[in-house]
């Protein structure tokens, strides 16, 4: 009998020790510890089995795909791309079979947890969610990778400080160029749309929503690929402009930030050419972006902690508004021993409050992203620093501002807990789209 | 419906390597082409190019007598099949087919309705159109993602290995779904596939590729009966052709295991070439105790040791290994490189009549008709027996 060839990136006692010899179809329920986690439709057999106190995914695939896959999700995680990481690819020795094994992603989520969860009609959340896309697929198609098969079901969602975070879960179709053509992006585009039609119109049935949704569904899909357009044109575009056109410069780059990218290098360059060129008065605007980790490679460096690129970005500004205020005490304070104090005054117990008040769902450094959001958004509102306390209460009763970011925590609830989730977030959450949720979701249904 | 037109295609990258090199192809209306080579071969680029997914770096590209070379993807009016098949399994069999329509704002809910219909039917699944896929068949659920391609109204289907990702019983499934559906529509449909089998049993014609250059283009049949040089003679036909040296000496040409008296024509096209490559398909071997009462006189027929006898049922392999000179095993070994396969060890591959006893480490007695050797050249690897009446 032909050896199997088993390739692990982590020493996991557990996970050496199952079944590999074994079709995963065909694995002990009893001896094994599968984990019931919802996926979407699937070409191949998923199951997640729980070693060494982690949790895995293992896809069942031909070996010559499940080699292909291993490769290119490991290429992915080298360009610091949102995708899963493979942690093993198994060949076994049957039948051409082969098992991928990638960590389960924490705190990730399936589209339909939050598609099942709001109606067609609620624009915010949902929007969210579709940005999280658009950003992912311009983050592959920048460096040179054409998806394929760009799906809901291919993507798993994460909340990121103010943002929806996107992994890529499924490479089998994904190819490696040195740059994509406009073609290539292209039909990239237009599977997508396709596939998120599916996807949404598919969620609708099973929410049992009107006839009448198929119109905003469409809209909805097509948009993303017109959320794509627009980030690809804020990164690519060269406008000309005048030299004196600050707020132009200045509304792009708040663009791109407001898209979750750190701005690395602005330059100015005279407009090929022309007389206008000549007299120096218009200018071509070039604006390189960092790495989509800049943020959080930085929080990392300063304060040990590893936050999502979204996170990081509000840990940064309460750690340089931190910094700030100390050094007004004590102008001799370094960043770095400013941070070193930010984590053990500021952030540790903040977390720990903000995360008990949210019942301790979710993440913990989401949690207190989310009250510095809730306590801004309820002091501007006040017209004053509220403090804590309002904005841990707000988050505890689930009654956040509309439209705030800290209104998607409810992503993070377990689908056990749903019943409990109060009618004014119910309100929170349609009142600026003007629609119920289904009464599937929905406890008390006044319609 | 239309013809498709390569004219002198190239592509080449930034390094200046042309993965497609010259290659020109007539597709005619209502044809299935496939493209097939070995991986690095350049079929699936010559594919995107036509696609639109990558740049026509010289050469033409012509759809139904129009020049597409400029044109985007979505403008050539060509339906990729099968890239992204999921079914949704809370919608009808109906609405997924019918979903991506809705998407394009110049077609009615009456045209939707019309053309999903007239999918089904082709498919053979209007009974089946207001079910869950969950209540399908595997062949079924394969009819409805290819429904989805169906319904564009493109004037070709473009497939880029569709069954690579696929276990090897629904690769079988689909091989026929795909013939059966190309059969009923006759629309032309460009297909690229590294397996033999699939190109062997699915195209009218077959166009093989070496190193982004065309090799051969003919029906399956003129490929595998005169393959016109031993990369082509080598990659069509499973078990594959053997290949054994040859060495003339006046009418007389020597192989490892047998000396063949060469017939006349043959020997014109050999001319005074010393050495030859001699191509013997395992198929054209028989054991000779199994022939019918005077054929073996019709023929040549030689003993050797047979090593290894692989019984499948409805076939026989007999393996008979044999010394090759180093001067030729240089050759064998490039083509090997060439062809991207593994096998070609010094050893010929002959395919018994199941009713062959001959067992494994025996002496045994082979037939075979020397009218069907394939005799080429060893430098150029060029068929000089194209000419020749097969036997």
């Amino acid at each position: 009998m032909a050896a199997l060839d088993l390739r692990l990136r982590v020493p996991s006692p557990d996970l050496l020790a199952l079944p590999w010899r074994e079709p995963l179809a065909t694995w002990d329920m009893t001896a094994v510890a599968f984990r019931d986690v919802p996926v979407g439709p699937s070409r191949h057999l998923v199951r997640f089995v729980e070693a060494d106190d982690r949790l895995w995914a293992l896809k069942d695939l031909p070996a010559r795909v499940a080699r292909k896959e291993y490769e290119a999700l490991r290429a992915m995680e080298d360009r610091g791309l949102a995708a899963v990481r493979a942690a093993g690819v198994v060949v076994q020795s049957v039948d051409d079979a082969a098992i991928l094994v990638t960590h389960y992603l924490e705190r990730s989520w399936q589209y339909r947890r939050l598609l099942m969860r709001v109606p067609a009609t609620a624009a915010t959340p949902r929007g969210r969610l579709f940005d999280a896309m658009a950003a992912l697929l311009v983050d592959l198609h920048r460096n040179g990778i054409y998806w394929g098969d760009c799906s809901l079901a291919n993507t798993l969602f994460m909340r990121d400080g103010q943002f929806i975070q996107a992994w890529l879960v499924d490479a089998e179709t994904a190819e490696f160029h040195p740059s994509l053509t406009d073609g290539q992006r292209a039909l990239d585009l237009e599977i997508m749309t396709e596939n998120v039609t599916g996807g949404l119109m598919d969620v609708a049935a099973r929410r049992e929503e009107p006839p009448s949704a198929t119109a905003l569904i469409l809209d909805e899909a097509r948009s993303v690929a017109a959320r794509y357009e627009q980030v690809w044109a804020l990164l690519h575009d060269e406008p000309v402009i005048g030299l004196g056109e600050q707020e132009q410069i200045a509304r792009r780059l708040r663009a791109l930030e407001d898209h979750g990218f750190a701005i690395d290098e602005v330059r100015l360059e005279p407009a090929d050419g022309t007389a206008a060129a000549l007299a120096g008065d218009r200018v071509r605007l070039k604006v390189h972006v960092a790495s989509r980790t800049f943020h959080a490679d930085r929080v990392r460096e300063l304060t040990g902690l590893h936050a999502g690129q979204g996170q990081a970005r509000i840990l940064s500004d309460d750690l340089r508004a931190d910094h700030e205020r100390r050094r007004r005490e004590d102008p001799a304070t370094t960043v770095e021993e400013s941070a070193r104090r930010w984590v053990l005054e500021v952030f540790g117990p903040g977390a720990d409050r903000a995360h008990a008040a949210v019942g301790h769902h979710g993440d913990r450094t989401q949690a207190y992203c989310d009250l510095l959001e809730v306590r801004w958004l309820l002091s501007e509102e006040a017209g004053h620093d509220v403090g804590d306390e309002p904005a841990l209460a707000a988050l505890a009763a689930r009654g956040t501002p509309n439209d705030s970011a800290a209104n998607m925590a409810f992503v993070d609830l377990p689908t056990a807990e749903l019943p409990a989730i109060s009618v004014a977030l119910i309100d929170t959450l349609t009142s600026s789209e003007g629609s119920a949720m289904s009464s599937r979701d929905r406890p008390e249904d006044p319609a | 419906m239309a013809e498709i037109t390569l004219n002198n295609m190239v592509k080449k990258y930034g390094d200046g390597f042309p993965a497609v090199n010259d290659v020109s192809l007539d597709i005619a209306d209502g044809e299935f082409m496939i493209l097939v080579g070995p991986s690095g071969c350049g079929k699936s680029t010559l594919l995107r190019m036509i696609v639109g997914l990558e740049d026509i770096t010289s050469g033409e590209l012509l759809i139904g007598g129009e020049r597409m070379n400029e044109k985007a993807p979505r403008d050539r009016n060509l339906a990729m099949v099968f890239q992204n098949y999921a079914l949704y399994p809370h919608l009808t069999v109906f609405e997924n087919i019918a979903f991506p329509l809705r998407l394009r704002k110049d077609v009615s809910d009456d045209e939707v309705t019309r053309k999903v219909q007239e999918a089904a039917e082709t498919l053979e699944l209007t009974e089946h159109l207001g079910r869950k896929p969950s209540n399908l068949s595997g062949g079924q659920r394969q009819r409805v993602a290819m429904g989805r391609a169906i319904v564009r109204d493109a004037d070709a289907f473009l497939f880029d290995e569709p069954l690579s990702n696929l276990d090897a019983k629904l690769r079988g499934q689909m091989r026929t779904e795909i013939l059966r559906m190309q059969r009923r529509m006759g629309i032309t449909t460009v297909y690229v596939t590294h397996d033999q089998t699939e190109a062997m049993t699915l195209g009218d014609r077959v166009a093989l590729l070496k190193k982004g250059e065309l090799q051969q283009v003919g029906t399956p049949r003129e490929l595998y009966d005169r393959p016109v040089n031993m990369f082509v003679a080598g990659f069509i036909g499973s078990p594959p052709m053997n290949f054994v040296p040859g060495e003339m000496t006046g009418t007389t040409l020597k192989l490892p295991f047998v000396e063949v008296e060469v017939p006349r024509e043959m020997r014109d096209a050999i001319g005074d070439r010393e050495y030859v490559m001699v191509g013997i398909r395992p198929e054209t071997f028989e054991d000779n105790s199994v022939l019918e009462d005077g054929k073996s006189a019709t023929g040549t027929t030689f003993d050797a040791k047979v090593d290894v006898i692989e019984w499948l049922g409805n076939e026989t392999y007999a393996y008979i290994p044999y010394d090759a000179p180093d001067h030729l095993t240089a050759r064998l070994a490039e083509l090997e490189r060439d062809l991207d396969s593994e096998r070609m060890r010094e050893q010929l591959v002959v395919a018994l009549d199941p009713a062959s006893r001959i067992a494994g480490n025996s002496q045994a007695t082979f037939w075979f008709d020397p009218q069907r050797m394939h005799i080429f050249d060893v430098t150029s690897g060029d068929n000089l027996t194209l000419k020749v009446p097969v036997g």
